[in-house]
C-alpha cells in the first residue's frame, strides 16, 4: 500500500490540513499570518489573548484587522453583500479612545461599547452581539470564562459568522478552552513576544520581537 | 411577395394622418367636456363655541368660594371668579390680598394653561361626535365645521340646543355663534350674541355692528383705532384700504377679508392622538409568571391588530400590573424604531421579565402604548434563495442595541463619536445607539499618535528625582514633549507636556507633566 493511498483513507485525521478550512483574515503582521492557518486571523470562531496587564500591544496587534472589518462592504468569509459589520467591545477595562481607533483606521460609526455589571451579563452580552450577526467583531474582558462558556462563545461566533476575541489573564494558559486560536503575549525586554499557543489546523510556534 | 404585403400597410398608416389634416384646429385643442357637473362650491358653515370661564371650569375644584389668580406684573390678580365669589364682591382685577380681605374664606388657584390644555383637547374629541372637523381656533375657541351634520342632527337650532345643552351638562358655559366663515364665528361667539348667519350675504351686516373688542387684534392696535374714534368693525371697513394696511399692517386687513368670506381662510383640522390601551383583568389574584407572559402576550397581539388597521407603529409601552394592596407595578419598554410587531414587543418584555419584581400576585395587567407614528412596512423581498432564508434571520443593530439596553440598563451601551477639541479628554463623547445613528465624520485635530485607552481621570504618578514612576519603576521617555496649551475659555484651562513612555513592565504609557501648578507627572492613557 502506498503512502498516498493510505492517506486517501477518511479515517485518517491530519492536522496541519484541515478540510474546509476558511481563509483568514489579514493580520497586518506577516510573520503572524504565516504561522496561522488561513494565512491570518481565524473568523467565526474564538479567538483567547492571554495577556500579563493591558497595553503591552494587544490591541495593536489586533487594530489592522479591524480597520479593515469595520471599512469593507463585503466581508470576505461570506462573499455576499451585508451591512458593514460593527464592532462590539463588552466591559473594556478602560475607556476606548476614539480620536486613536480614528487614526488607526477604524470607522466610529460602528462602534458600540458595551458595560454589563457581572459577569453573568457579560457573557449575554458578548454571546446576543457575536449571534446577531450584525457585529463583524466582538472583544470582551471576562473576569473568569470557563470551559462551558467558551464554548458557548465558540458556538456563537459560528453562529453569527463573527469574530470574538476574548482577553484573558496569563493564569488561564492551565485551562481548557474551545477557543480556535489562543495566543500568549510576553514583554521580553526588546519587545513583545507571541506565543501560538494553540491553533486550530496549525502548530504552536514562538513570535519573538512582533510588536 | 413583400411589396404585396407592404402596400396595404403603407395606405393604413397615411389615413389618420389625412385624416387630421382635415380636422380644423380648433376642435383638436378643445378640452375634454367632463362626464360628471362640476361640483357646486359648497357652503361652510361654522359653529364656534366661545369658552370666557375655561381657567374655572378647567380647574375641578369642589371649593365653595374659588379664584383663578394670574400673576401680572408681579402682582397676583383674580383673573376670574366663581358665583359664590362674585356675590361677596370679588371680581377681575382685584389683588389676591384685597380678594382674601373680602373673603377670608376664598380658594385661589394659580391659572395652569397645560390643564386648560388639556381640557380643551378632550373637549374636542367630545365634539368630534358632531362633526367631523373639529378645529382649535385659540386657547379658549373651538370651531366646528357643521354643514355636514345638519341633516343628522336635525336641523341647525336642534344640533345648536344639543351642543349647548351637553356642554352645560359637562360643566361648561359657552358663548356660541354660527356664520359661513370661521373668523366670523369667531368674532361672533366672542361678542356674546347669540346669533345664526347661514348666508355669506348677511354677514356684512351683522359683522359691521361688532365692537373691535370682540377682535383677537393687540389691544395696542385697537387702542390706537379707539383714539381715532374707531369703534365697530364696519368703521374699520369704511377706511381706505391701502391707507389701512400701511397703518395696521396687511393682516389685520387680510383679517376682515377672511371673515366677510372674500378670501379663503382653511383651518386646520384636530385629530385625538391614537393609544392603545387594554386591560386584562383576572377573576383571581395570580403569581405564576408563565401565565402572566401569556396575558401580556395576548395583549401584544390585540396592539398589534389594533396598529395595523392605522398602519402606526409605536415606540414605547407601558404594562403596568395591578396588585391588591400595593401600588401597580409598571414595566416601560422602549424601542429604537417604531414597531408594532407583538413578537418583537414579546422578546423584549422577555428580557425585562425576568428581572421584574412583583411584590404580590397580580389581579390585572393593562398595556398602554405611547405615541403612535405612521408606520411603513418593508416589502419582504422576493427571492427564494438560500442566502436570503439565512439574512432572515439576522437582525439589526438597533435590535441588538435594544435588547442590550433592555436586559442591562440604559447607561451601559453606547456608541462614539468625536469631538472637535484638543483637550484630550473631551476629544471624545458617548452617544446613544438607539436615537443618533449619524456619528460625526470629524476627523483627527492632530498627527501625532494618541492611545487606544483612556483613562477616566489622569491618574498621579510618584516621581522620582524629576522622572515619573510606574509600579516602582522608572519610566523610559520614548516620544515627546507634545505641548498642549488651551481651554483658557472656560473652567478647565490646561497647560500640560505629553511623553509616550515604556513602563519596565512593556507597557507604553501616555504621560503628561503639568505645567500650572507643581510641575507633577500624570498617566492619561495606554497605547494598548
Amino acid at each position: 500500500m502506498s503512502l498516498e493511498k493510505l492517506l486517501e483513507n477518511p479515517r485518517i485525521w491530519r492536522g496541519s490540513s484541515r478540510p474546509g478550512a476558511q481563509s483568514g483574515l489579514a493580520s497586518g503582521y506577516p510573520k503572524l499570518d504565516r504561522c496561522l492557518p488561513g494565512g491570518g486571523w481565524p473568523l467565526g470562531a474564538l479567538t483567547e489573548i492571554l495577556i500579563g496587564q493591558h497595553g503591552i500591544g494587544e490591541l495593536r496587534l489586533l487594530m489592522p484587522a479591524l480597520a479593515q472589518l469595520s471599512a469593507e462592504e463585503t466581508p470576505a468569509y461570506t462573499g455576499e453583500y451585508t451591512e458593514p459589520g460593527w464592532i462590539a467591545w463588552v466591559a473594556p477595562p478602560f475607556q476606548p479612545y476614539a480620536p486613536a481607533l480614528q487614526q488607526h483606521g477604524i470607522d466610529l460609526s460602528r462602534m458600540l461599547i458595551v458595560r454589563p455589571k457581572d459577569d453573568s451579563e457579560l457573557l449575554w452580552s458578548a454571546e446576543q452581539a457575536l449571534s446577531s450577526g450584525t457585529c463583524a467583531a466582538v472583544l470582551l474582558w471576562p473576569d473568569k470564562l470557563d470551559d462551558q462558556a467558551s464554548r458557548r462563545l465558540q458556538l456563537a461566533a459560528e453562529k453569527g459568522h463573527s469574530w470574538a476575541i476574548a482577553f484573558r489573564p496569563l493564569a488561564a494558559r492551565q485551562q481548557a478552552s474551545a477557543a480556535a486560536l489562543r495566543l500568549e503575549l510576553q514583554f521580553t525586554g526588546q519587545g513583545t513576544c507571541v506565543h501560538v499557543l494553540k491553533s486550530r489546523g496549525g502548530r504552536p510556534t514562538v513570535l519573538n520581537d512582533l510588536l | 411577395m413583400s411589396r404585396v404585403w407592404k402596400s396595404p400597410v403603407v395606405a393604413r398608416d397615411t389615413a389618420p394622418a389625412a385624416r387630421q389634416q382635415v380636422l380644423p384646429f380648433a376642435e383638436l385643442a378643445a378640452p375634454a367636456k367632463p362626464l360628471l357637473l362640476t361640483p357646486r362650491p359648497v357652503q361652510r358653515l361654522w359653529f364656534c363655541i366661545y369658552l370666557p370661564q375655561l381657567p374655572l371650569e378647567a380647574c375641578r375644584s369642589s371649593a365653595e368660594a374659588l379664584v383663578i389668580v394670574e400673576e401680572q406684573h408681579g402682582i397676583h390678580r383674580v383673573l376670574l371668579a366663581d358665583a359664590a365669589a362674585r356675590a361677596a364682591g370679588v371680581m377681575a382685577g382685584l389683588s389676591a390680598n384685597a380678594a382674601l380681605a373680602l373673603l377670608p374664606t376664598l380658594k385661589l388657584e394659580e391659572r395652569n394653561p397645560v390643564r386648560e390644555q388639556q381640557v380643551l383637547e378632550r373637549l374636542a374629541s367630545w365634539l368630534e361626535r358632531f362633526s367631523s372637523f373639529v378645529s382649535i381656533a385659540d386657547r379658549n375657541l373651538l370651531l366646528l365645521e357643521i354643514a355636514g351634520s345638519l341633516n343628522l342632527f336635525g336641523g341647525l337650532q336642534s344640533l345648536r340646543q344639543t351642543i349647548v345643552r351637553d356642554l352645560g351638562m359637562l360643566g361648561f358655559s359657552a358663548a356660541v355663534a354660527i356664520a359661513p366663515t370661521p373668523l366670523a364665528a369667531t368674532w361672533l361667539a366672542r361678542s356674546g350674541r347669540r346669533i345664526c348667519i347661514r348666508a355669506t350675504e348677511n354677514l356684512g351686516p351683522a359683522l359691521r355692528q361688532l365692537p373691535l373688542t370682540c377682535l383677537h387684534w393687540p389691544s395696542g392696535q385697537r387702542e390706537l383705532l379707539t383714539g381715532m374714534g374707531i369703534t365697530a368693525i364696519g368703521d374699520c371697513l369704511r377706511l381706505p384700504r391701502e391707507g389701512f394696511a400701511r397703518r395696521f399692517g396687511a393682516e389685520r386687513l387680510l383679517d376682515l377679508d377672511r371673515a366677510l368670506g372674500h378670501l379663503p381662510d382653511p383651518r386646520d383640522s384636530w385629530r385625538a392622538p391614537e393609544r392603545f390601551c387594554a386591560d386584562y383583568e383576572m377573576t383571581e389574584e395570580q403569581s405564576d409568571r408563565e401565565l402572566l407572559l401569556n396575558i401580556c402576550r395576548e395583549l401584544l397581539l390585540s396592539h398589534e391588530q389594533f396598529l395595523l388597521a392605522r398602519q402606526l407603529g409605536t415606540q414605547s409601552l407601558c404594562f403596568s400590573f395591578f396588585h391588591l394592596k400595593s401600588t401597580a407595578t409598571e414595566l416601560r419598554l422602549g424601542a429604537a424604531l417604531a414597531d408594532r410587531s407583538a413578537s418583537r414587543w414579546f422578546e423584549l418584555l422577555k428580557i425585562r421579565f425576568e428581572a421584574l419584581r412583583l411584590p404580590e400576585p397580580v389581579i390585572a395587567v393593562r398595556l398602554r402604548s405611547g405615541l403612535s407614528q405612521p408606520l411603513l412596512a418593508e416589502t419582504a423581498r422576493l427571492s427564494f434563495s438560500h442566502k436570503a432564508e439565512k439574512q432572515k434571520h439576522r437582525y439589526s443593530i438597533a435590535q441588538l442595541a435594544e435588547r442590550l439596553v433592555a436586559r442591562i440598563g440604559d447607561h451601559s451601551v453606547h456608541a462614539l463619536t468625536m469631538v472637535a477639541e484638543h483637550r484630550p479628554e473631551y476629544a471624545w463623547c458617548a452617544r446613544n445607539p438607539l436615537s443618533d445613528w449619524t456619528a460625526s465624520t470629524l476627523t483627527m485635530l492632530t498627527d501625532t499618535r494618541r492611545p487606544l485607552w483612556m483613562l477616566p481621570e489622569p491618574a498621579l504618578l510618584p516621581a522620582d528625582s524629576g522622572y515619573p514612576l510606574h509600579r516602582g519603576c522608572r519610566l523610559t521617555l520614548l516620544d515627546g514633549p507634545e505641548r498642549l496649551e488651551t481651554g483658557w475659555w472656560d473652567e478647565g484651562n490646561v497647560s500640560r507636556d505629553y511623553y509616550t513612555a515604556l513602563s519596565g513592565a512593556g507597557m507604553r504609557l501616555w504621560v503628561f507633566r503639568n505645567r500650572q501648578r507643581t510641575p507633577d507627572w500624570y498617566l492619561h492613557g495606554i497605547f494598548g
